[in-house]
């Protein structure tokens, strides 16, 4: 994906790129090789997105302030509708599942596995 | 297989609970025709039984357990100074854990024909043996679900009937989906999803679901299922959001619950939605819906930072409104004509019909907020400082404008919360707006006059205009 293109996955997010969602978007492109030169770059991003999406809203831990709340929210759409345009049905399936695991977890008051180990899986599931 | 937990509330030490009738009714709400239903006490002291319902009878059998297992007989696991890690709450209970070893703890019912195979004279108990207490039955139905769930091919070419069945459909999925998540999650929705709802974004989905040629009234309740879902899971946030209380009579669920619940049952609830979506495996429908979804969330924001502003102008109100409220109806009627296989120019009209209908819709609901009869106390938007149009109309007003204005830049009491629901009910606003949402309600009935609808073109603008005359 050009820088352009990925500028404009970013639209009203962008002050999230230098505060983790880079990081984050870096550490998924090897998990994401394979699915095709186009899709890869958005895959990537959704991950990192629903990492700091859920990161942002504090699920699991502290509640975060409104606001920050619905910026995570953002995240987690954003997400969403890149796996609409870039994914399979099953690894669009493979990451709700993992998002669900991670929200009964949280309301139970148990530990979930991290969410990047996860969303890693979910890719191996979904290919 | 559907999975489920069945509550109740004892308030006797020893009491028989007969709950034939709510298992009857589970088994109804499951749509499980031939098959079976497994219950199993989650309790030490709590047993099943099945007998008669005979208040004298009911009593000898009190009388019998205690006979067999008095509770003053001295029972070692009541000796708490022999036990290991005994809780600073720990009942004297050896007498009931004993008579629960004369019961059972599970009991597996037959189902035929949609109904409980029970003799004449059978009821099924939960017997309290340590109350009172709150209690809970795990429950498993499984076996041959409803046709109503596989409706048939001819089924869902006949007219006839389509709003009650089709109704009937999406609520038994939405109750069939709930029933599969964890309690954590699925009791806050449950009782969210219960309070009531207008349900108008799962009917738009099933109407337009008939549309085009391809119609499969199943997968068409799934998708209705899956954005009343996502509607609610919206309304979980949005409720944390804006400090809200109570929604439809009930606590919000960050009020009963906690902000951190509610964040969790949010999030479970918007990616079940999405899995749902996805599961159909019709890329279009899912990119609408996410789209949708990114621009309910992009208003949200917008909606927050506005509220320095408070309350607004009809330009900022109308990009929110389009993007919180219209961007869902016009996703759900889109995506059930892509289900259906709608013509292009068909679905391009339905998504004009939806998004005009959302925003009247949302007037209209701007408008309930100042109406007496809405069974919810008159003003609640003024004082969560929540967009609204007849408040906007009501201080740009050339008599209360300016009262109006002074009075939402303080801080709202109930004083100055009556006062400026006073002056916007004595201003032209609500009449104004009123108007607007009528307006626009023709606009939407005009936009699918031109294209082919499959008879369904009264339904739809019967629903346009009943969304806007209410005052509930």
């Amino acid at each position: 994906m050009s820088v352009l293109a990925l500028d404009r996955e970013l639209e009203r997010l962008e002050g999230l790129w230098a505060d983790g969602l880079s990081d984050s978007y870096r550490s998924y492109l090897e998990a994401v090789a394979g699915h095709g030169p186009a899709a890869e770059p958005k895959l990537a991003l959704a991950a990192a997105l629903i990492e700091v999406g859920l990161r942002l809203q504090g699920l699991g831990g502290r509640a975060a302030p409104p606001p920050t709340l619905l910026m995570g929210d953002l995240c987690l759409a954003r997400a969403s509708r890149l796996l609409a345009d870039a994914a399979g049905q099953s690894l669009q399936v493979a990451f709700a599942q993992a998002i669900e695991t991670l929200a009964a977890a949280a309301a139970s008051g148990q530990q979930a596995r991290p969410v990047r180990e996860l969303l890693v899986h979910a890719f191996a599931a979904g290919r | 297989m559907i999975s489920g937990r069945l509550r109740f509330d004892t308030s006797h030490a020893t009491e028989f609970v007969d709950l034939t009738e709510r298992i009857g009714d589970e088994v109804q709400k499951a749509g499980l025709r031939t098959g079976r239903i497994h219950l199993q006490s989650l309790h030490t002291t709590l047993g099943l039984a099945i007998n008669e319902n005979e208040p004298l009878l009911l009593r000898d059998f009190q009388h019998l357990l205690e006979r067999l297992a008095p509770g003053d007989a001295g029972y070692e696991h009541d000796d708490f100074t022999r036990r290991f890690e005994v809780a600073v709450d720990e009942p004297v209970n050896g007498h009931a854990h004993c008579r629960q070893l004369l019961l059972t703890g599970f009991v597996t019912l037959l189902v035929e024909e949609g109904r409980l195979v029970m003799g004449r004279w059978q009821s099924v108990f939960a017997v309290e043996l340590d109350g009172p207490r709150h209690r809970q039955l795990a429950m498993q139905l499984d076996g041959d679900f409803s046709p109503s769930h596989r409706v048939g091919k001819s089924a869902s070419r006949s007219k006839a009937g389509w709003g009650d069945t089709t109704a009937e459909l999406v609520e038994m999925e939405i109750t069939r989906q709930l029933m599969t998540d964890p309690d954590p999650v699925a009791l806050p929705m449950r009782r969210l999803m219960e309070a009531g709802g207008k349900r108008l974004r799962p009917k738009l989905v099933q109407l337009t679901s008939r549309i085009g040629p391809t119609q499969e009234p199943q997968r068409a309740a799934s998708l209705a299922a899956a954005v009343e879902l996502l509607h609610n899971a919206t309304l979980i946030h949005d409720d944390y959001v804006d400090e809200s209380t109570h929604r439809r009579g009930r606590p919000t669920v960050a009020a009963a619950e906690g902000a951190e619940r509610a964040i969790a049952v949010g999030d479970y609830y918007f990616a079940k939605a999405t899995r749902l979506i996805a599961e159909l495996g019709n890329a279009s429908v899912a990119t609408t819906m996410a789209e949708a979804l990114e621009a309910i969330c992009a208003s949200q924001i917008d909606d927050v930072a506005q509220r320095g502003a408070f309350p607004g102008d009809h330009d900022s109100y109308m990009r929110v409104v389009r993007g919180k409220t219209a961007a869902l109806f016009a996703a759900a009627c889109v995506s059930g004509a892509l289900l259906s296989d709608a013509p292009a120019d068909v679905i391009e009209a339905l998504r004009r019909y939806g998004e005009l209908l959302g925003i009247a819709f949302q007037m209209a609901d701007d408008m309930v907020d100042f109406s007496p009869d809405s069974g919810k106390p008159i003003g609640l938007d003024i004082r969560q400082r929540a967009l609204s149009l007849p408040l906007i109309y009501a201080a740009e007003d050339r008599s209360v404008g300016p009262e109006v204005r002074t009075l939402l830049a303080g801080s709202l009491g109930d004083n100055e919360v009556d006062r400026v629901a006073e002056l916007v009910t004595a201003s032209d606003a609500l009449r104004r707006v009123g108007d607007e949402a009528r307006g626009l309600v023709e606009q939407a009935v005009r936009e699918i006059e031109a294209v082919e609808l499959d008879g369904l073109r009264p339904t739809l603008v019967g629903l346009a205009r009943s969304a806007v005359d209410r005052t509930a």
